[in-house]
C-alpha cells in the first residue's frame, strides 16, 4: 500500500511561474523515501502541499489511502513533520515545547520523557530552546514530530546545518525509528551522500518535474548502463556517436553513452582512433547516487 | 473538547513570553507610582472627602486609559500573534490536527485572556495602592468598603472600549510577518486619535475609545455599542482573511 500518493500535482506561484508540473509520487508503507533535488526544485512546495500548508491548485493528494482535503484532521493525527528550519518556541524549555503539542495531540504525558530520551535531550533541564545548538534544535523538532507516535514522518531537509557527527546521529535515529517503530519516513534533501545511506526508495525532482522514482537498486541499475568516453575532443566524439543514433550526453568535457554493449563500445573506440581523436579513458559511469543525480538533473 | 485543548496549548505558549511580562509590568506600573507617591507624601486615599475608592479608581484609570492601556493591548496582542512568525511555528501549528477555526479562535481567546490578566493585575495593583498607604500612614483600613460592583462595571466598560483595538491588532498581526507593522500601525492610530480627539468624526477611530471612556468629551454616540459592532465586524474580516490565506506556514 502507498502511504502517500499524488497525481498530476501542479502548482503555480504566478501565471508564468510553474513550480510543480504534474508531480506523481508514491511512497510505499514502511519505506524511507528520499525526496531528492537541488535547491528550488520544488521539494518543499510538494511537502507543504501534502501537509496542507499550501492551497492545492491542481491534482490529487491522498494520504493513508484517503483524499487529504476531505480528511485533513484525521490524516494529520498520524503525521509528524519538520518543514525546513526547526519550529520551536525559543522562550520555552524542551519539555515545555513538547507539552504544548502534548495538549494538542492528547497523547500521554509520559511520552514527553520517552521522545526526549529517543533524541538524547532528556538532560537539558531548564535550558531554553532558543539557547540550543542547531543540532539540538533539529533533534527537538524530531521529538515534536515523534511525540504522538505517528505512522508517517515528513522531514524537509532535517540535516540542514548539522555537522558531520550530527548528520550521522540523525541518520541512525531515523533508521532506528523506521525499523523499530515501523514509521514510514519521507525525507527531502540535497545532500546526496546522506540520502544514499538512509533511504529504501527515492524520488528525484528537478525544476518541478519528477525525473526518477523507484528503489535505490532500480536507480543504480539505470546508471550502470552508461559508459563514459574521455577524449581530447568531446565535440567530435559527440558528433560521431550521434551519427550512429546512439543519443550521447555531454557532461564535464566527457561524453556518456547509454549502453554497455561491448561491440558498440569497441566500434566507437575504433572510429575515434581512426579520426585521430585521442581516447584517454573508457569507463562505466560511477555507480553512485551523486553521478546519477547530476546526470539526471543536468539533462 | 478540541477547542479547550488548543486553548490550553496556546496559553502554555505565553509562559515567560514578552506579552506575559508586559502584562505584569504594565498592570502594576501606574498603581506602583501612586503607592510611592502616597508613601512619599505620607498620604492615603482617606484624604478624599467621600467615594474614596471611586476617586482612586477614576484617577488611576484616567492615567492608564489614555495611552498605556491601548498601547499595552497593541503590544500584547501583536506579541502573542507574532510569536508564531518569530519562532517559525505557523507551519507546525497548521500541520497539527486542529481545524482552522479552532486555531484562529484559540489564539484569539488567548489574546483576550492576556488582556483580562492585564486588567486583573491592574485592579490588584489599584486596590493595594489604596490599601497599603492607609495601613502604613494612617494605621487603619480605608474609611470606605471597596465598591466591587462599581469597579466591575468600570472594568467592563473599559474592556469593551479596548476590544476593537484588540481585533484590529490581531488582524494585522495575522497578516504581516514583520512585528513592526502591527505595532507601527497601532501607534500611528493611537497617537493620531489622541491628536484628533476633538474631531467630529473621531468615533471612526477605535483607537480613541479607551481615552473617550475616561476623558469627559461631549459625544452623541454610544461608545460601547460602537465598540462592540466594530469588534464584531473586524473579527469577521480577520477570520475570512485568515481562512483564505493561500500559504499557511
Amino acid at each position: 500500500m502507498n502511504i502517500i500518493e499524488t497525481n498530476n500535482l501542479t502548482h503555480r506561484f504566478s501565471e508564468k511561474e510553474i513550480v510543480l508540473n504534474n508531480i506523481a509520487i508514491q511512497v510505499p508503507e514502511g519505506s524511507i523515501y528520499g525526496f531528492l533535488g537541488p535547491n528550488g526544485a520544488g521539494k518543499t512546495t510538494t511537502l507543504k502541499l501534502i501537509l496542507g500548508l499550501l492551497k492545492k491548485q491542481q491534482g490529487t493528494i491522498s494520504v493513508f489511502g484517503k483524499p487529504f482535503n476531505e480528511n485533513r484532521i484525521e490524516i494529520l493525527k498520524n503525521i509528524g513533520s519538520l518543514i525546513e528550519a526547526p519550529s520551536l518556541y525559543a522562550h520555552l524549555t524542551a519539555r515545555e515545547n513538547l507539552l504544548i503539542w502534548q495538549k494538542v495531540y492528547q497523547c500521554p504525558k509520559e511520552r514527553i520523557n520517552e521522545v526526549l530520551q529517543i533524541v538524547g535531550l532528556d538532560n537539558t533541564g531548564k535550558k531554553k530552546a532558543g539557547k540550543f545548538s542547531l543540532g539540538m534544535k533539529q533533534r527537538l523538532s524530531i521529538a515534536v514530530a515523534l511525540l504522538h507516535k505517528p505512522s508517517l514522518l515528513i522531514l524537509d531537509e532535517p540535516t540542514n546545518g548539522l555537522d558531520p557527527s550530527g548528520i550521522i546521529e540523525m541518520r541512525q535515529l531515523l533508521i532506528k525509528i523506521n525499523q523499530e517503530e515501523k514509521v514510514t519516513i519521507v525525507i527531502s534533501s540535497h545532500l546526496l551522500m546522506e540520502i544514499e545511506k538512509l533511504v529504501t526508495h527515492i524520488g528525484i525532482i528537478n525544476k518541478g518535474s519528477i525525473l526518477f522514482q523507484g528503489t535505490l537498486d532500480e536507480l543504480h541499475l539505470k546508471q550502470s548502463s552508461y559508459v563514459v568516453f574521455d577524449t581530447n575532443n568531446s565535440e567530435e566524439t559527440f558528433e560521431l556517436m550521434n551519427k550512429h543514433n546512439l543519443s550521447p550526453i555531454k557532461l564535464n568535457g566527457q561524453v556518456s553513452l547509454a549502453t554497455t554493449d561491448k561491440a558498440i563500445i569497441s566500434k566507437i573506440n575504433a572510429e575515434l582512433v581512426n579520426q585521430n581523436i585521442e581516447v584517454y579513458e573508457i569507463s562505466i559511469a560511477k555507480n553512485d547516487l551523486e553521478s546519477i543525480f547530476i546526470d539526471l538533473t543536468k539533462n | 473538547m478540541n477547542f479547550i485543548h488548543s486553548l490550553q496549548s496556546e496559553w502554555l505558549k505565553t509562559k515567560r513570553s514578552a506579552a506575559s511580562w508586559l502584562c505584569i509590568i504594565g498592570g502594576f506600573f501606574i498603581p506602583f507610582i501612586y503607592l510611592i507617591a502616597f508613601l512619599k507624601n505620607q498620604s492615603s486615599i482617606n484624604k478624599y472627602p467621600d467615594h474614596i475608592w471611586e476617586t482612586h479608581f477614576n484617577e488611576l484609570w484616567h492615567n492608564m486609559a489614555i495611552f498605556l492601556l491601548p498601547m499595552g493591548v497593541i503590544l500584547a496582542s501583536s506579541l502573542i500573534t507574532q510569536m508564531e512568525f518569530k519562532n517559525n511555528t505557523w507551519k507546525q501549528l497548521h500541520a497539527s490536527p486542529q481545524s482552522y477555526p479552532t486555531i484562529f479562535l484559540s489564539k484569539y481567546s488567548v489574546v483576550f485572556l492576556i488582556t483580562v490578566k492585564f486588567f486583573l493585575f491592574f485592579n490588584i495593583g489599584l486596590i493595594l495602592s489604596g490599601l497599603i498607604p492607609c495601613l502604613i500612614v494612617d494605621g487603619a483600613l480605608p474609611k470606605e468598603m471597596i465598591p466591587i460592583m462599581s469597579f466591575l462595571k468600570g472594568n467592563v466598560k473599559l474592556f469593551i472600549a479596548c476590544m476593537p483595538i484588540l481585533a484590529i491588532q490581531y488582524l494585522i498581526s495575522l497578516m504581516f510577518k514583520n512585528f513592526l507593522v502591527p505595532v507601527g500601525i497601532g501607534l500611528v492610530g493611537l497617537i493620531g486619535s489622541m491628536i484628533g480627539m476633538s474631531w467630529d468624526y473621531i468615533f471612526l477611530s477605535p483607537y480613541s475609545y479607551c481615552a473617550m471612556q475616561v476623558v469627559p468629551i461631549k459625544r452623541d454616540f454610544n461608545l460601547h455599542v460602537y465598540g462592540l459592532v466594530c469588534f464584531a465586524i473586524i473579527s469577521v474580516i480577520s477570520y475570512i482573511l485568515y481562512i483564505r490565506k493561500k500559504e499557511k506556514g
